[in-house]
């Protein structure tokens, strides 16, 4: 809670955005290549590396364990070593992701006071950003702080990458269906 | 870690005793609980009755209301005295031309571009229908006042809305499972924790698979309680991500799979059957669960449920961003591939008190 001006959140420059997102859509490749869901997301603090997240969904069993809250443990864990204070760090950390996150996720980072988010395409499907409900930007005084998005960052590329994931077979995934009835 | 032994004996008591004093309400969608919204319509009394059908058939052709199928086109006059029995919407004021001047129009006027044999009818005047079907008794009740309405009746929302959906023996084992997740809620306050608590219940087999509370006050901010008792039920089929220290955060060893209840009792479409997924697709582990839950879960819970399928989720106090009812339905939100029901209100007052009476 609280307002964003009386942090002042020192926002990186387009150069620093443009590297941080060549790094998460190189790590949504990698996924890509090793048979993963690719979906790159990293959390920088200062311009520094602070977390890293992939998609932990299917080892976990734990159907919430999207890369963005991966990468949240890590910040958490990242304070934890460093003995940094979270409620510091966080309001000055920004997430880079190649797809929209899931309103989960959006309320995550509501609850983090994540100031910014940047992220490549949009969601349709569970999107908080904007695509099926907008967490950022809506009124919500008892759920974090509001946060800024920087959409369809290299978007084409970001679908291209999921489209052909689910184009391969891959056995966790739900099997369409014709419905019976 | 834990293991658990969940004490029966207070399930069986509250069973035992004096039926329920809370009430168990439905938490419906915008649509279904919304105030009916109107039209305006020029109604005119039909002089001839025998002209009615004829009417009717020549109104139609030249007015057909599209998407106004439940409005029923003539009514009975509500005066039994009066003179023209029977009256017959002519038009929506929406179809006229905009004139700015929508009082006392002539059936002439009405029906000046038409060829319908108006001599039946009498002077023509405002009426406000109901723009949509009625999906609910209290909207049908409503949607009546002003012009009679179809209604094709959810026999299970009229109960659910009634509060008489569940049995009084159902609800005394919802109270039982109620009094242990506000028996964590409290466990965690004692640990510095936001007095939330929850429990997963397999409603099939009536065994808790999780139960836990708030973790956000540790080293965790979005350690809620609902968020842990999912991964408590992920840690339950050898999954999980994070350990808990607590004594009341616990799972029991997951036994067979919790079937899915089919589909929902208050009118939502379900989507997602587990029919149309791999027999052991992970990581949907709520499937066909039970949540109960002591506040109404924020935005993230709500959409960490969806993800997980949960089955039904029960709360005992709403909460001011609320995601099931108070700030977002959630659970009725078009666009997301899963829906559920959820209930309010189960042992509200005890809830309520977590919060705003802290032992």
């Amino acid at each position: 809670m609280g307002t964003r001006s009386e942090r002042d959140f020192r926002r990186p420059s387009p150069e620093d955005i443009e590297g941080w997102m060549q790094k998460a859509f190189d790590m949504a490749r990698a996924a890509l290549d090793s048979g993963e869901v690719p979906v790159g997301c990293l959390m920088v603090h200062s311009n520094q590396l602070v977390g890293k997240g992939g998609n932990e969904v299917n080892e976990t069993k734990n159907a919430t364990r999207h890369a963005e809250m991966v990468a949240l443990d890590q910040v958490l864990e990242w304070c934890r070593l460093e003995g940094r204070d979270h409620s510091e760090v966080l309001p000055q950390t920004v997430l880079y992701v190649t797809v929209e996150p899931c309103i989960m996720c959006a309320a995550a980072l509501r609850l983090f006071h994540i100031p910014l988010v940047v992220f490549g395409c949009k969601n349709e499907r569970f999107g908080g950003c904007g695509s099926v409900l907008d967490i950022p930007g809506d009124d919500l005084p008892n759920t974090g702080t509001a946060f800024e998005c920087i959409s369809g960052f290299r978007a084409e590329e970001a679908v291209e990458m999921l489209k052909t994931f689910y184009k391969q077979e891959n056995p966790n995934a739900p099997k369409p269906r014709v419905r019976k009835d | 870690h834990f293991k658990m032994e969940f004490p029966r004996c207070k399930r069986r008591r509250s069973a035992d005793t004096e039926p329920v004093s809370w009430r168990v309400l439905p938490v419906l969608s915008d649509e279904q609980c919304q105030d009916t919204q109107l039209l305006d319509a020029y109604a005119a009394p039909i002089a001839d009755k025998r002209q009615t059908s004829r009417l009717v058939r020549a109104l139609a052709t030249v007015y057909p209301m599209a998407g106004l199928q439940h409005i029923k086109r003539v009514r009975a006059r509500k005066d039994p005295g009066s003179p023209h029995p029977l009256e017959i919407i002519v038009c929506l004021v929406r179809d006229l031309p905009a004139t700015g001047d929508e009082r006392g129009k002539s059936i002439a006027e009405l029906l000046s571009s038409a060829d319908v044999d108006t001599s039946a009818l009498g002077e023509p005047f405002l009426v406000k229908i109901p723009a949509s079907p009625p999906l609910t008794r209290p909207q049908f009740e409503l949607a009546s006042k002003h012009w009679p309405t179809s209604f094709h009746e959810d026999k299970q929302v009229t109960v659910a809305l009634r509060g008489d959906l569940f049995t009084p023996g159902e609800k005394a084992k919802m109270q039982g499972f109620m009094e242990t997740a506000i028996a964590a809620a409290r466990a965690g306050q004692r640990e510095g924790m936001q007095p939330v608590g929850g429990v997963i219940v397999d409603p099939q087999t009536e065994r808790i698979v999780a139960v836990g509370h708030d973790c956000s006050q540790g080293a965790h901010p979005l350690q809620h309680a609902v968020m842990v008792c999912i991964d408590l039920v992920a840690r339950a089929h050898g999954g999980g991500a994070h350990q808990y220290k607590y004594a009341h955060c616990k799972f029991s060893e997951a036994g067979s799979p919790p079937r899915l209840r089919n589909g929902s009792a208050l009118g939502l479409e379900v989507k997602g059957n587990v029919d149309e997924l791999e027999p052991n697709a992970l990581p949907y582990i709520c499937t066909g669960c039970d949540l109960y839950v002591t506040r109404e879960p924020c935005v993230m819970c709500a959409m960490a449920l969806v993800h997980s399928r949960i089955g039904r989720v029960f709360y005992g106090a709403a909460s001011l961003d609320g995601a099931l009812g108070s700030r977002y339905k959630i659970h009725t939100q078009k666009g997301l591939n899963h829906h559920f029901d959820v209930f309010k209100g189960v042992m509200e007052q005890e809830c309520e008190d977590l919060i705003s009476k802290p032992s």
